[in-house]
């Protein structure tokens, strides 16, 4: 980027690089002190040090935007020759404000959400400990470091999913008393944070085997010094391990990104206090799947364009992302929960950044993919932790999770109507105004100028998703705040409970946040270009991925609209109409009863089930990985372990012992003669074989 | 300093009369502290030998056995470290439980000798029963200081019967500690736990007197795998193997120790579990990975197979189980599992891994007792099932258990994963070098074990910190500062050692990088 127009900033690296990450953890450490004097002190505390922690990734701003490199090395474990280090590259300094900065406005949301709850130090504890954690991840210069920030976020949310530990009906989530294949989808707190914790272990231990193959040959877990090195990868491709190394890697980011096959706990992760489910979709946790590949995706696109293989790995990616971008789109037509409807579109939208990563390696422009996905991972952390926040507002204010319980609700939130139909909006792909719109155009433009074998079924998958996404949206929007009020809510009005707008901290956060969708959404393809630029020359310095010159083709269309693709441009105008138009015939206008509209035939039944039924996967899941080993283990447990080990060689060596003292006891019978008889039988023997040799 | 070790070792052994003087006439409260005083001067001075990275001392002992020495190097120092710290830490800790304990065996002893005498009941006299916690705390803290003591005295061992002699001398006041003060049918318990480890025993003593008669000499340093005949070799070492499996509690070999553990009195359950069957990984590192190289080399696979068996199958019966202490023994057993895995990767990082994951489940697993220690003192009861939502009236308790169960689980920033990212780190490197198969399995399958691991622990934490209370635990209390403080420091240690595992890797790694040449 030519001009700096933030050079009035000071730097300070590399110390602001380390202090990002360092903050939050001083905070979480010093907050139950805190806590110990004053509760609500706690939260002046949290949000403080969240700012300061976003204000020291903002000083790195001015120097990432030259394309500069702070890169800082500190001694660790240094028996092994590891060495803990910081590296703020463009990537990650824009990675670290993104998360710096929402994470800042959720936590002044959850000021006012978590208001008067009895454990709130808790909370903030973890929440500051979830960003601390995230912002290793981001910075974080080598592979093992990143570990750690990566299994603490796992444990932060295990922690925060399971916020309300004392099971509460009111805090599940999911239907009580529905089954699906035999199995309750119903879900408690305890329960779902154990199943997010375990299921991004499955993921992690991935991670961990590809990360240690890569040890094992380079002896660095270093992303600079794999880069500089790379001997390794050709010891590595000899052997036919680069491509599964790679891909193990990638399975850290399916764990924590939640994305097929592992994307099952993210929906009951929906069990947590609103204001982190906002993190951990907007700015942690999810996210971090998708800084993983954008950390490691140019290092082993730079060995493709050295000569090695690395097709399959790319292939892999863009797959599992859209696969993942319908699956859990389709899922989020039939939900009744509004927060499981926002979470099935996190998993989606995952998808498509996870798409464009990977066409990103199978194309020659690279530099087009990656910035797209990198791109909607920003506009999406703004919609969506305004999508939650907002969420999290009806919740309070309705005191239910469904959408079938709350309804014309746009007279009394006119803010937060306002607010969630502008982030609403950019979660479709409202044209021209929204981030969203240029950031999903920018992936369906790459994806279908990747120039590969799948570019035309990847393009089909990510505008059927994309109609479907605005149908969703639509739906959600219209179900909460268009037709007559629910039955609860006249319940609660005659009890004296009266609908009323959240309150100041919690909707000047998401307003901001949706201000942003749209504003930032008008100038949205200048600033896409500006980070395609800096992006085009991040890759060719550090990586030396050098891109085609840009050359500005004239697509006919208008001049504001150049570099777009018109096919892309066509897709996604033509998904948003059809999407919205649909939800509005059922949901908005309700011209149509969508119940109804299902139960009218078979077809449309029987589709609606499978979708309800999550594609029956969460089913199969529980059915293969937590029924069966249970019951395979206590089959041991009665069978081997209690009869064979435990009767066998313990018990049963205890009475043979007792036994053989019985027998020897009978032979001291005390009679004189027998005791001969045995003597004499005794030197018969011992003269019997002094004959024998 | 002179004689630093010597002091170490013996000075609780001496000292351990005046501890029941002093339990019998003054109370286990002096006691206790005398206990733990000892203890602390003690664990200071092997802290303060083992700073400077390797340490030894010789004395004159009989011609027939050689010499009586100790020595702290890179494979010593973390065992002795660990095992004086949770000894010291849960002299404090055994105080309140014990108390507890004994106030249960006096009623239980009032009313056996009530039924046999047929008499009425009688208000019982408080000075009786002062008298006798009294007397049963002095009997505690000696045999508690001669366990402790044992302990040491076998991983400073410098000679095989030396070794040997250590070896058994803390069996004998562990036993004891369980046929006194155990749950259950705690005196067939506690001759199991005797049968069992003394067969384990003898059979190493087997392995040793080959050794030692066919070299020559007892003393570790005489002892050089050229010297010992091709044809014994191997069966010295496997009779070792074997005898030091039984101490390990490997696949098979297993079935003592969750009796024992969930019988022990729940201090000496949390040395027992970490601190002294690790003991048997002591072992192997010393007589097999470190004296006989290459028939280690023949069996490392093996080893390795039997490790990733006891870890799944630990792992698995822990799932099963309903009584904390019961789960907490076979998730015992399954890491040892990991330790015996981490020997069998017969690679720097994998022997490191396998090293560390020593004083990783020390500290977890010492918390995690402590934890199931507090939940029978608080809420009198050790099953599951009656358990549940408690970490809202023992905060500290759950903080600590949680730390605990994490470490055991792995994840950083506790001790747990330094200890198990180097174990497969290593495990890897060598089925890559190798071009193994089976070792990638195994690699693979051991990965997956780490998953059943998190899975019981977290089961377990929800069970009895999570959820709904149940209505007969509403009254719950946290539990004294006895019991949380020595908890809270074990904590502590286990994130400093998992942020900075530096403080043991540095003696761990150039030890191991000159055993394995």
């Amino acid at each position: 980027m030519e001009a700096n127009f933030l050079g009035f900033l000071p730097s300070f690296a590399p110390t602001s690089a380390w202090l990002v990450w360092i903050l939050p953890f001083i905070g979480a450490l010093i907050i139950p002190g805190v806590g110990k004097a004053s509760k609500n002190a706690t939260g002046y505390v949290a949000v403080a040090f969240a700012l300061m922690s976003a204000i020291s990734a903002a000083t790195l701003l001015s120097g990432a935007l030259q394309a500069h490199e702070v890169h800082d090395q500190v001694d660790w474990i240094t028996s092994i020759g590891i060495k803990a280090g910081v590296l703020a590259d463009p990537l990650a300094v824009i990675m670290a404000n993104v998360v710096g900065w929402i994470a800042f406005l959720i936590m002044v949301y959850s000021t006012g959400y978590m208001k008067g709850d009895k454990d709130i130090t808790r909370f903030w504890f973890w929440m500051m400990f979830f960003i601390g954690s995230m912002q290793i991840i981001v910075l974080s210069d080598n592979l093992l470091m990143m570990f750690f920030g990566w299994e603490g976020v796992g444990l932060a949310s295990y922690a925060l999913i399971s916020f309300w530990y004392r099971d509460k009906d009111k805090d599940h989530v999911g239907v009580k008393g529905r089954t699906v294949l035999g199995l309750q989808d119903y879900y408690s707190p305890t329960h779902s944070g154990m199943k997010a914790f375990i299921m991004t272990k499955v993921g992690d231990i991935m991670m961990l085997s590809g990360m240690f193959l890569i040890f094992s040959f380079a002896g660095t877990f270093g992303f600079r010094e794999l880069l500089n090195e790379t001997t390794w990868a050709t010891q590595m491709q000899a052997q036919g391990l680069l491509v599964p190394a790679a891909v193990l890697l990638f399975g850290g980011a399916i764990g924590k990104s939640a994305q097929f096959p592992l994307n099952e706990w993210l929906l009951e992760a929906m069990t947590g206090p609103t204001a982190v489910s906002a993190l951990i979709h907007a700015a942690t946790m999810v996210k971090a799947g998708v800084f993983l590949v954008a950390r490691i995706g140019p290092l082993f696109f730079a060995l493709a364009a050295m000569g090695f293989s690395m097709d399959q790995f790319f292939e892999v990616i863009a797959w599992v992302g859209g696969i993942t971008a319908l699956l859990l789109a389709t899922q989020g037509m039939v939900n009744s929960e509004i927060k499981k409807v926002l979470a099935y579109s996190t998993g989606s939208q995952i998808g498509y950044m996870m798409m464009a990563m990977g066409v990103a390696g199978l194309s020659h422009q690279f530099v087009d993919g990656y910035t797209a996905g990198f791109f909607h991972l920003i506009s999406h952390a703004m919609f969506k932790a305004s999508l939650f926040m907002a969420a999290g507002s009806l919740l309070h204010v309705v005191g239910s999770r469904f959408m079938s319980d709350m309804g014309g609700l746009r007279k009394y939130m006119k803010k937060t109507y306002a607010f969630m139909w502008a982030a609403g909006l950019g979660l479709m792909g409202a044209p021209f105004i929204t981030t969203g719109f240029w950031s999903k155009d920018a992936i369906f433009g790459a994806v279908y100028e990747s120039g590969n074998a799948w570019a035309i079924p990847l393009f089909v998958i990510a505008v059927l998703t994309a109609v479907i996404t605005t149908f969703y949206t639509t739906r959600m929007i219209g179900m909460v705040f268009f037709g007559n009020k629910s039955k609860h809510i006249e319940h609660m009005e005659k009890e004296g409970h009266h609908v009323h707008e959240a309150s100041l901290s919690m909707w000047v956060p998401y307003g901001i946040l949706a201000v942003l969708t749209i504003g930032i959404g008008i100038i949205g393809l200048t600033a896409e270009h500006g980070i395609h630029e800096l992006f085009t020359e991040y890759l060719g310095n550090t990586f030396h991925i050098e891109s085609a010159q840009e050359v500005v083709k004239d697509n006919g269309l208008p001049s504001f609209l150049e570099g777009i693709n018109p096919v892309a441009l066509m897709a996604s105008l033509g998904a948003f109409s059809i999407g919205i138009s649909l939800g509005y015939v059922f949901y908005i206008g309700r011209f149509v009863d969508p119940v109804k509209f299902v139960n009218s035939n078979i077809v449309f039944y029987s589709i609606h089930k499978l979708l309800l039924n999550r594609w029956y996967l969460n089913a199969i899941v529980y059915w293969c990985f937590v029924v069966a080993p249970l019951w395979l283990a206590r089959g041991v447990w009665r069978y081997f372990e209690k009869y064979a080990i435990d009767l066998g060689l313990n018990v049963g060596f205890e009475k043979s012992v007792g036994w053989s003292a019985k027998v020897v006891q009978k032979t001291q019978t005390g009679v004189a003669q027998s005791y001969l008889y045995v003597f004499g039988a005794g030197i018969l023997l011992v003269v019997f074989f002094l004959f024998l040799r | 300093m002179e004689y630093a070790l010597l002091q170490a070792v013996f000075l609780p052994l001496l000292l351990s009369p005046i501890a029941y003087i002093l339990g019998r006439k003054m109370g286990p409260t002096v006691a206790t502290w005398f206990t733990f005083g000892v203890l602390l001067y003690c664990t200071w001075l092997v802290i303060d030998v083992s700073l400077s990275g390797s340490y030894s001392e010789h004395y004159t002992w009989t011609k027939l056995f050689g010499e009586f020495g100790f020595k702290l190097d890179g494979l010593a120092i973390p065992f002795a470290v660990m095992i004086y710290v949770l000894s010291t830490v849960l002299a404090l800790y055994s105080k309140p439980y014990m108390v507890h304990k004994f106030h249960e065996l006096y009623e239980e002893h009032v009313h056996h000798s009530e039924s046999h005498s047929g008499q009425t009941t009688t208000i019982v006299g408080s000075s009786e029963l002062t008298g006798y916690v009294n007397r049963q705390s002095g009997l505690y803290f000696a045999l508690y200081l001669v366990f402790a003591m044992g302990m040491l005295g076998t991983v400073l061992a410098t000679n095989l019967i030396e070794f040997y002699v250590f070896f058994e001398v803390m069996l004998i006041p562990g036993f004891f500690l369980v046929a006194f003060y155990g749950d259950g049918p705690r005196r067939r318990i506690s001759l199991m736990f005797l049968f069992w480890t003394h067969v384990g025993a003898v059979v190493l003593l087997l392995g040793f007197l080959t050794i030692g008669l066919a070299v020559g000499s007892f003393d570790f340093a005489a002892i050089s795998e050229a010297k010992i005949p091709q044809n014994v070799l191997m069966l010295a070492a496997i009779a070792i193997v074997l005898g030091l499996g039984v101490k390990l509690a490997a696949f098979i070999f297993h079935i003592w120790l969750p009796y024992v553990h969930g019988a022990a009195p729940t201090p000496i359950s949390a040395l027992l579990s970490p601190a002294m069957i690790g003991i048997g990984a002591y072992g192997v590192f010393r007589l097999i990975v470190e004296f006989l190289p290459s028939t280690y080399e023949q069996m490392a696979i093996w080893l390795q197979v039997w490790g990733l068996a006891t870890m799944i199958y630990g792992g698995a019966m822990a799932l099963m189980q309903d009584d904390v202490k019961r789960l907490l023994a076979y998730s015992s057993v399954s890491q040892m599992g990991y330790i015996l895995f981490g020997i069998g990767s017969y690679s720097v990082l994998g022997l490191a891994g396998a090293e560390f994951m020593y004083i990783t489940h020390g500290l977890g697993k010492a918390l995690l007792f402590m934890t199931a220690g507090i939940l029978i003192v608080q809420c009198g009861t050790r099953s599951l099932t009656k358990l549940g939502g408690l970490a809202g009236k023992m905060p500290i308790t759950a903080v600590c258990g949680v730390i605990g169960a994490l470490t055991i689980a792995g994840v950083p920033p506790t001790s747990g994963f330094m200890g198990e990212w180097t174990l497969f780190a290593g495990a890897l490197d060598t089925a890559v070098k190798h071009h193994s198969t089976i070792r990638m399995v195994t690699f693979g399958l051991g990965l997956v074990a780490t998953v059943i691991t998190m899975s019981y622990m977290l089961w377990m934490l929800k069970r009895v910190f999570f959820g709904k209370l149940p209505e007969h635990l509403s009254h719950v209390k946290e539990a004294s500062w006895y019991m949380t403080a020595p908890m809270m420091v074990l904590a502590g240690f286990t994130i400093v050692v998992g942020l900075y595992p530096d403080i043991f890797f540095k003696d761990i790694l150039p030890y191991i990088h000159g055993v394995l040449k």
